[in-house]
């Protein structure tokens, strides 16, 4: 049963792709765990039920674009001391976010000012969430055969075999 | 021989002084106790300033990785896509290659699945330049 | 092209050049220390303080014609002192001084396993020479050696879990508040006695003892070769010292500014350096069954307990850093 590869045209992938450098993103992370949180855990919890890149790419969608909207927000309310935050994470060698907490401090009053938007405390990002979708559950995400019939019990009479165990001696 | 003229060569009478001849270390510095004491406190201090800045190293690390665990969504969704374009540009570029072969069919799988079965680099890349493998396979290395 | 040059041949030179350097002006320092405190003047007539001396004994060294023992195992003989500076020179590459130039994830135990090595270039040495006083030296030099790293390997440990990674640079960053010697200054304390005897610096230099041993295990190396294992002993006290730095007296919290990093890095390394020489200058040799009760009565006990007591403690006070 050799099966083709079934992959989707160019044109169902096309996506605006964010292109901003890691810097930015980690500079922006937190805030953004905070307002993509809604597309970001439904697309995982479908790419974690479906075991499938192929069947999440809606979901992606919507993560991509929950991100991009997120984006502009910034640039258009606080593009200035964000600017000056991640050009400040990209000075440390491993982006390292203890080395800019004034910068931090400063783009994070802005977001809040202009955005309403608060920074998670710390390890509401690592909390364990529940997600409420419309998506059905998939059924058998891995494509497993159906399992062999169990072997039929025995009908006949058993009895202990004739001349005793066969592991006499090594009976552990 | 009633007292020779000849002086001997006596100690004093009544002896010589009494000299120092004990090993004489003289005290100084802090006694052995205090010193004891002095080391056991340096000691607890810098495990208390050791472990406080070691609890903090640890926040800090949560929130570094609270950061990633932010992004991954975004990460993986957009690989996801980066792999299946691979995989379509590939298959178009296998159609091209293998038109002349009869009874070829474009895209079959090696696998007895059609279940997703993550493509290896070295598949996405087979019919790309050998840097973009090099790239993707060393270019960011977080550790060695 | 030029990328491959710069690879290959120019990055290793910057780090190989500077490390020569300092081994030659530290060859220089010793006699100048050893000299005022004996009151003598040390070198002082080739160059400006002398300044010039190691370069000149370094040219007639290699000068001078390099004995081959006719009954020695030549190429052996040869390989080993080579082995000994290639081992000394390669050590150096994964520490931070202030990045690696080679930045492995578990540079300790890279820099451990190069240094047990360096035990073989003696071994061989010894052995290649075809000389009794030679063998004999060079068995001392090594048993000498491996005694001291069992301690010297248990007190690291003592320190990766302080500060929660066998990466050099995850101590730079559990310094950033204060020295480790502060807390561990009893390990500090055997830490810098083990080193001593690790490189087989007075008061553990048996393999030199002139009287007793004829000078231990290269009585028969003269010229380039002999120069190629004095080297590799400078090289490894710098690098002793250097580790000692980074391991217990913080070398990133920079005073006023990171850029002087590898300044006050090199600086504790020379002033650590200085200590070796005053010890040199101070104390006499210890006896053979001395050094060795030293390491394994007194020493591997109090290491070992020190394991225990802090793999016990942060665990008992949460203080345990983070482990990635």
């Amino acid at each position: 049963m050799p099966t083709t590869l079934e992959v989707p045209t160019l044109q169902e992938l096309k996506v605006d792709e964010i292109s901003v450098s890691s810097a930015v993103l980690k500079a922006a992370a937190h805030h953004y765990g905070c307002q993509c949180d809604k597309p970001n855990k439904e697309f995982m919890l479908c790419r974690w039920e479906e075991k499938d890149p192929r069947k999440c790419l809606q979901e992606g969608r919507k993560v991509n674009e929950c991100a991009l909207n997120f984006f502009r927000q910034i640039k258009g309310n606080c593009a200035e001391s964000f600017t000056e935050y991640w050009t400040c994470l990209d000075y440390s060698k491993s982006a390292e976010l203890r080395r800019c907490r004034k910068q931090q401090q400063a783009f994070d009053s802005c977001v809040l000012d202009k955005l309403g938007w608060e920074r998670p405390e710390l390890g509401d990002l690592s909390k364990v969430t529940k997600v409420s979708t419309s998506r059905p559950l998939p059924e058998n995400p891995y494509h497993s055969r159906p399992r062999p019939e169990p072997n039929p019990p025995i009908e006949a009479k058993l009895e202990p075999a004739k001349h005793g165990s066969r592991l006499f001696f090594w009976n552990w | 021989m009633a007292g020779s003229k000849v002086k001997q060569d006596m100690p004093p009478p009544g002896g010589y002084a009494p000299f120092d001849y004990k090993r004489n270390l003289p005290k100084r510095g802090f006694s052995g106790y205090s010193m004891f004491g002095f080391g056991i406190a340096i000691m607890a201090f810098g495990y208390w300033r050791l472990f406080k800045w070691n609890r903090e190293r640890r926040r800090l690390l949560i929130e570094e990785l609270e950061a990633r665990i932010a992004l991954m969504p975004l990460m993986q969704a957009e690989n996801d896509r980066r792999t299946l374009r691979m995989l379509r540009e590939n298959l178009e570029e296998e159609a091209i290659i293998m038109k002349d072969v009869p009874g070829w069919k474009v895209g079959e799988t090696v696998f007895h699945t059609d279940r997703w079965v993550t493509p290896l680099s070295e598949e996405l890349f087979n019919l790309r330049p050998r840097e973009e493998l090099l790239h993707k396979r060393f270019g960011f290395v977080w550790y060695t | 092209m030029l990328p491959t040059i710069m690879n290959y041949i120019i990055n290793p030179l910057a780090l190989i050049i500077p490390i020569l350097l300092a081994v030659a002006l530290l060859t220089l320092l010793e006699r100048k220390i050893i000299g005022y405190m004996q009151l003598r003047k040390g070198p002082n007539i080739v160059g400006p303080y002398g300044l010039l001396q190691p370069i000149a004994d370094g040219l007639k060294l290699f000068v001078k014609e390099p004995i081959l023992p006719s009954t020695s195992s030549q190429i052996l003989f040869i390989l080993s002192p080579m082995l000994a500076l290639t081992l000394a020179l390669t050590l150096w590459a994964p520490l931070p001084l202030p990045s690696p130039a080679a930045d492995l994830n578990l540079n300790i135990l890279f820099i451990l396993a190069l240094s047990s090595l360096t035990v073989y270039s003696l071994l061989g040495s010894g052995w290649a020479s075809n000389s009794k006083y030679a063998l004999i030296g060079a068995l001392r030099a090594v048993a000498q050696t491996i005694s001291y790293e069992v301690t010297l390997g248990l007190l690291l440990l003592c320190i990766i879990i302080l500060s929660g990674g066998f990466n050099l640079e995850t101590f730079n960053v559990t310094q950033e508040n204060m020295w480790l010697i502060l807390p561990s200054w009893p390990l500090a304390a055997m830490w810098y006695v083990s080193t001593l005897a690790e490189t087989n610096r007075s008061p553990f230099d048996l393999t030199e003892g002139e009287s007793e041993l004829v000078s231990g295990f290269n009585v028969e190396y003269a010229g380039g070769p002999f120069a190629l294992f004095f080297l590799a002993e400078y090289a490894n006290i710098l690098l002793m010292n250097t580790l000692s730095v980074i391991l217990f007296l913080g070398s990133s919290n920079t005073l006023f500014s990171p850029e002087l990093m590898t300044t006050n890095l090199m600086t504790k390394t020379a002033l650590l350096s200085i200590l070796f020489l005053w010890v040199r200058a101070s104390y006499p040799r210890f006896r053979y069954d001395q050094l060795m009760h030293l390491t394994w009565k007194s020493f591997l006990p109090l290491t070992l307990a020190m394991v225990i007591w802090h793999l016990a403690l942060p665990i008992a006070l949460t203080g345990l850093p983070p482990q990635l």
